[in-house]
């Protein structure tokens, strides 16, 4: 949702509306205590929603500094393509609101981190009034450390974790070890942080975890995030068109490989397959459900989710796949060998059109990434599912004093800092001469702008979906409009937009069926291996987990579209 | 006990002055065996020492037998984020019985881990085992102390690079788009990838495992082969006896006792067949060809926070370790050897 146009806003907090109709909200707003001790977790589980929602929610104040270029459609970013007055950005933290404290912060990191103590991290702490420590992990592999860290004695200040590593205990640990932030945030008091109200309601719905409001946001488009990302130029030399269909993919990519001269087509394709086949999203478990005829069908039983694997394994097969791609989530980061020109197309998330882009504008002036249009499989429209407005979540220790507590708001409403601001050019693009250069009023990261200047503060709490790249106006147009055509095919299952705690014991019922489907893909297991996962799923809890989704269903109506 | 005129302590001249027979106790050939002492003599002749070793006692006790009351979480649904600490939380966290016991030996998951485990262990007891008896021998007879240095040197230097170094050399010369890989395709053959092959995984492993680890394996033979004294050599030579009946005569037996102490060790780890070299591998592969226990344990335990099935994963494999490293020192017994102890 974006608060600089009406268009969209409407029918998101319709949505938060209905669901007040429907006002019965699951037991998750029970006080914590009630699950200390007990064998049942059931308070834990579940939904907020309604009134107990409206209760907690912080206020929405729109902000206006720059009038977007690209208005929000079809539930797409803001987008901004003219030129920035570099001279002339506004302010929207006048007073430093750090008090200096120092806060130390594990976060996902995509890529190689930079070095813990760099130019940007100094500028923002200096901007923000706070010491900020970074504890930069593989986001790739986060899931892996982040069950140990929760554990152990020593959290972090700030633990950033993205929906997706939610499974296992790890909303149980949310729960118990994060700070409610609801006496900071809750309705009014959230505008003593003008940059966090305008943060969109409905990413802060999703925020909500055990009945209290725990994490900030990153608000993101609810059109699908991963983008068929290609090498226009080399397209452009050798005559390659975009494909349309899963058949003229399988053909382009045989065309494109050619492995004695170190070219291959693509990385694994699977994300894409999954969409050109209408496969239910598989970013967050419950927008995996789907009512199909007055029964909820998880995506992993479905006759598409099957045929993309077949597909997805047909390239590997074919050997139209970059050899790295066998190693699944070990292989190395795909940039410098998209770069070398390896393979061509590689899926990955959308922030990733402009990042390719700037890391390479400098050494390698020839190469142009851009995205493909996801296709459906015989090369009708595709059928896609929407992702949630908000994703990735930075809690604060319980532990936390009051002061860090503030400061680390002091942090979020620095990084929440909406584009055309003094705030929002440092957090994205860093230090003025070291982090970037002006050319023609234009800023262009420099070397050590694509190393420090990536992907850590902003995982604290994020302005509503922007994308604005003033080095890459045309990229911006075209990550915009991608999202707008995408999201034109883009339907939102029943419980999107909700945050779910599923009840632990079924939380690691599917844990181990991304595994699956990647040895499936590499021809390790065969397809009646996934149906016999399915089978075995199903007896051991997914059958279950279907009536507990229905009840939530029935509490909370649906959010489908 | 020594037998020095000049007591060293003041425990010592007390024992020297007071109690005779047990100065000579370990001195003299046939003196009477100080089991038969009383424990009152015993204690004052032997609590110096026994004080000292207080603090490494109580350093075993904290960090190794401590936490093994943690075991106990193999029969909970261990929860360690409901409260701070550790021991609230098991206090804290529901029983389940033997649940997760029931549970394991219904998952084929683990099963598949065991058997992984045991090829993994056998594989690498034939084929890295003698490596480095092997080495050993090849060192030892190298003469010239300036090529034996830097051999040495040039064979003990992989086992200081970290495992994601030396993976990503394996995977840099014989990964799908590596060196090998790309030489076959220059010259007309199809590339071939060992790093993501399930079917000769264990043969990697056990490659990248003898290419790090070999060299420095040779350190513990070196030095029962230095203590082999030079005059058997001589006899052996006079007796007419060549390069290899001089190493199967002479050499051989004097590492006898060192192999067979290292196997029982070795037998007694034949569950802990790599984890770091194999967690980095194990999406390269699938679980299918790569999970062994240990990996198996992590991923339950740390990925997914199934801590209670975990541990009851380790508790099993604790066991089968126990089992195996009393029947290894059991054989060593039968073939004359020392073992690891005797009773």
């Amino acid at each position: 949702m974006t608060p600089n146009t009406a268009t969209s806003g409407p029918s998101r907090r319709s949505f938060l509306a209905n669901s007040a109709v429907a006002a019965a909200a699951v037991a998750g707003g029970m006080p914590l205590l009630a699950a200390c001790g007990g064998s049942d977790s059931g308070s834990r589980d579940g939904t907020t929603s309604g009134k107990d929602a409206k209760k907690i929610l912080p206020a929405y104040v729109a902000s206006n500094v720059v009038t977007p270029d690209i208005p929000s459609k079809n539930g797409s970013s803001v987008g901004f393509t003219s030129k920035l007055d570099l001279a002339g950005l506004k302010t929207s933290v006048p007073k430093k609101l750090g008090k200096g404290s120092e806060v130390t912060i594990m976060s996902p990191f995509w890529g190689s981190p930079p070095k813990t103590d760099n130019a940007y991290y100094r500028a923002m702490n200096d901007l923000i009034g706070v010491d900020v420590a970074w504890q930069n992990q593989d986001g790739n592999t986060y899931e892996q450390k982040l069950g140990a860290v929760l554990a152990s004695s020593d959290v972090p200040d700030v633990v950033v974790v993205p929906g997706w590593n939610m499974s296992g205990k790890i909303p149980s640990a949310i729960i118990s070890k994060f700070a409610d932030l609801g006496p900071y945030l809750s309705g009014d008091a959230v505008k003593d942080y003008p940059n966090l109200a305008a943060v969109p309601t409905d990413a802060w719905q999703r925020s909500i975890f055990g009945g209290k409001l725990r994490g900030l946001p990153m608000p993101a488009s609810y059109v699908p995030n991963i983008v068929p990302l290609y090498r226009q130029d080399i397209f452009d030399k050798e005559g390659y068109e975009v494909p349309t269909s899963c058949a003229e993919f399988m053909a382009l990519a045989k065309d494109i490989t050619n492995a004695k001269a170190k070219r291959w087509a693509c990385m694994d394709m699977k994300w894409v397959s999954f969409n050109a086949f209408g496969v239910l999203s598989g970013s967050e478990k419950p927008l995996g459900w789907n009512l199909v005829d007055g029964k909820l069908v998880n995506r992993i039983e479905t006759e598409e989710f099957l045929e993309a694997l077949e597909w997805a394994r047909k390239l590997f097969a074919a050997g139209v796949v970059h050899p790295d791609a066998e190693m699944g989530k070990n292989a190395p980061d795909p940039g410098p060998k998209f770069a070398k020109g390896e393979f061509i197309i590689y899926a990955q998330d959308i922030s990733q059109w402009w990042s390719r882009a700037a890391e390479q504008a400098v050494q390698n002036p020839e190469f142009k990434i851009w995205g493909m249009d996801l296709f459906g499989h015989d090369g009708g429209d595709p059928v896609l599912w929407a992702t949630q407005p908000a994703n990735i979540f930075a809690f604060v220790n319980k532990k936390a004093s009051e002061a860090v507590i503030r400061d680390v708001l002091a942090v979020a409403n620095v990084t929440a800092a909406p584009y055309g601001t003094k705030e929002y050019m440092m957090t994205n693009y860093g230090v003025e001469g070291t982090h970037y250069t002006v050319k023609d009023g234009l800023p262009t990261k420099t070397d050590q702008g694509n190393i420090d200047v990536m992907n850590a503060y902003v995982m604290v709490a994020s302005p509503a979906s922007t994308l604005a790249h003033p080095d890459f106006p045309d990229v911006t147009k075209g990550q915009v409009e991608w999202q707008q055509r995408m999201g034109a095919f883009t339907k939102k299952s029943p419980f999107y937009g909700m945050q779910i705690v599923e009840p632990s014991r079924y939380t690691n019922l599917s844990n181990d069926f991304e595994q699956l489907e990647d040895d499936i893909t590499r021809g390790r297991k065969k397809i009646s291996d996934m149906q016999q996962a399915v089978s075995d799923w199903k007896s051991k809890g997914g059958d279950k987990l279907r009536d507990w989704y229905q009840k939530i269903l029935d509490e909370n109506g649906s959010a489908a579209s | 006990m020594s037998n020095s005129t000049v007591p060293r302590s003041r425990a010592e001249a007390e024992t020297t002055e007071k109690t005779p027979v047990a100065s000579g106790g370990a001195t003299g050939p046939r003196s009477k065996p100080s089991g038969k002492l009383s424990l009152k003599l015993r204690w004052r002749r032997d609590r110096v020492l026994l004080l000292m070793t207080l603090p490494a006692v109580a350093l075993v006790l904290l960090f190794n037998y401590v936490p093994i009351l943690g075991n106990v979480v193999a029969f909970q649904d261990y929860d360690p984020y409901i409260s701070d600490n550790g021991v609230v939380s098991i206090l804290n966290s529901p029983w389940v019985g033997v649940e997760n016991f029931q549970r394991i030996f219904e998952d084929s998951a683990f099963w598949q881990a065991v058997q992984n485990t045991l090829v993994l262990f056998f594989l690498q007891l034939v084929l890295f085992f003698p490596v480095p008896i092997l080495l050993a021998l090849l060192i030892n007879s190298v003469i010239r102390p300036r090529v034996r240095a830097i051999a040495q040197a040039v064979l003990y230097l992989p086992h200081f690079f970290s495992w994601v170094l030396v993976i990503a050399v394996f995977q840099q010369l014989l990964g799908g788009a590596g060196l090998l890989s790309q030489l076959l395709r220059d010259h007309g053959y199809d590339g071939l990838d060992v790093m993501t092959d399930p079917n000769t995984f264990k043969f990697l492993v056990t490659a990248q495992a003898v290419w790090k680890d070999a060299g420095w394996g040779i350190i513990v033979f070196l030095a029962a082969l230095a203590s082999v004294s030079p005059d058997l050599y001589e006899a052996a030579a006079m007796d007419g006896a060549g390069r290899w009946r001089r190493m199967w005569h002479v050499t051989l037996p004097a590492l006898r006792p060192v192999i067979a102490l290292l196997l029982v060790l070795r037998v007694g780890d034949a569950l802990t067949v790599g984890f770091e070299q194999i967690l980095l591998q194990r999406e390269a592969v699938g679980p299918g060809a790569s999970e062994v226990l240990d990996t198996f344990v992590w991923w339950n335990g740390v990925r997914n926070q199934d801590f209670g099935y975990a541990a009851a994963a380790g508790l099993i494999k604790g066991v089968i370790s126990i089992g195996l490293v009393l029947a290894a020192n059991k054989v060593a017994h039968l073939m004359g050897e020392q073992g690891v102890y005797k009773k």
